[in-house]
């Protein structure tokens, strides 16, 4: 029976609760729904929206290291803070936000497995109560832009033999869909998929509770199923970059691949470029 | 002239700042009033979903004595979209079908939603909305 490469990365949700009052733990909650935190959350879990806290409020792009070292100064989050990370929707805005953390270099990032939905369903308690953490003076040291794809760098991945993973779902990917169901404002001028790219939808990885499915499984899909190698200099993409960082947390650390790019632009960028070259 | 339950509300959400914000929604989200028994084998049956939003919104519209009534239902997992549509509920229900078409066209960018909750979670209460003021419309022959 497999295992993860990395298992010390993902954690339960009992974890979470002995460690909640550990002075060295950050329990970091980030959701799609901008509303569940107020409703109840892990005790002690500090609210980080992708959207208000981690974008750049004028430019597409996440903030930059100044107000990155604020945030997590005000927040209460240390150089040394291992933050754990949970959210809804499967984890897919929690990955998202450990990517944004990777980003900047903070080095102990963990996930709750199941996120909010298997903690709510092992019947753990929530609290409206914000926790107030003395501020810190956090400083960013290295920012770790390996991890990120830009344009351009897809554009030379297309041709090279690199694996491109396209997470959406088929009919995003063919192109019938314009956009994910529910989201036209995330949608494009163009459908189909970037040249050269493999359909491994994003909810493969995960079992119906939320959680991660089994290295055994992962292997089956990943490795035997579409053929990728550890060692692949792979780029994984999807809408806005949030279900392709699920995916980025699933490959690197779980089935241990080295050189996983999430490109953030994904097909808001593509589908709507100029002179991009599409495939259906 | 007095002023319509909508205009206060949006008087009230633009004084508004982010947490004040939130903690309004979040009221409206606790206070939606329970659906009515008549309409649960329909929303179990998937009848009058608000199919724009991904969150799964139903609603009912009656016009009773010319005036506007609405029943909703979302999940308590959703509680932004459930508070905006308690919202609505709120400001909706009981007036004339004339008050709804005067409710301004973007009333979620009049409540200023966009700008504190981010733009991406707009279009499914916007979709909400144009559902209720169809409705509304369709049932009041307005036109």
């Amino acid at each position: 029976m497999a295992e993860y490469i990395h298992p010390e990365v993902l954690v339960s949700a009992q974890w979470v609760a002995d460690h909640s009052n550990d002075p060295n733990v950050r329990i970091v909650e980030s959701d799609e729904d901008v509303l569940l935190y107020e409703v109840g959350h892990v005790e002690n879990a500090i609210k980080i929206d992708w959207q208000i806290d981690l974008q750049d409020q004028l430019i597409r792009d996440y903030i930059d290291k100044e107000k990155f070292e604020k945030l997590l100064s005000d927040k209460g989050i240390s150089n040394d803070s291992t933050v754990v990370f949970y959210g809804d929707k499967s984890n897919w805005w929690a990955c998202y936000a450990m990517w944004v953390f990777k980003l900047f270099g903070h080095e102990n990032c963990l996930i709750m497995n199941g996120g909010r939905q298997k903690w709510i369903e092992e019947e753990r308690p929530l609290t409206k109560d914000v926790p107030n953490f003395p501020k810190t003076d956090y400083k960013v040291s290295g920012t770790n832009d390996a991890i990120r794809a830009f344009r351009d760098d897809v554009v030379e991945h297309i041709g090279s033999g690199n694996p491109l993973i396209d997470v959406r779902s088929p009919k995003e990917f063919s192109g019938e869909l314009l956009h994910m169901e529910a989201y036209p404002q995330e949608g494009a001028l163009r459908g189909g998929h970037i040249p050269g790219a493999d359909n491994v939808p994003w909810a493969t990885a995960a079992n119906e509770d939320g959680t991660f499915k089994s290295a055994d499984e992962l292997q089956s899909i990943y490795l035997e199923g579409k053929g990728l190698k550890e060692d692949d200099d792979i780029i994984a993409y999807c809408r806005i970059g949030e279900r392709s960082s699920h995916t980025w947390f699933v490959l690197t650390y779980l089935l241990g691949f080295k050189d996983v790019k999430n490109y953030d632009g994904s097909w808001t960028e593509w589908g709507n470029l100029v002179k991009a070259p599409i495939e259906k | 002239m007095d002023m319509t339950k909508i205009e206060e509300i949006i008087e009230a959400f633009q004084e508004a700042d982010y947490q004040e914000t939130l903690a309004m929604l979040l009221d409206y989200s606790d206070s939606l009033p329970q659906l009515p028994e008549k309409y649960i084998e329909q929303r179990d049956a998937g009848f009058n979903r608000v199919p724009e939003c991904e969150t799964p919104v139903f609603v009912w519209i009656e016009l009773n004595d010319g005036l506007v009534h609405i029943d909703a239902d979302v999940p308590q997992e959703s509680p932004t979209v459930r508070g905006f549509v308690s919202l609505l509920v709120d400001s909706f229900n009981g007036v004339t079908p004339e008050e709804v078409q005067s409710a301004p066209q973007n009333l979620v960018h009049n409540l200023g939603l966009d700008q504190k909750l981010g733009t991406r979670r707009m279009f499914g209460l916007s979709a909400v909305y144009n559902r209720i003021r169809s409705s509304v419309k369709e049932a009041s022959g307005l036109q």
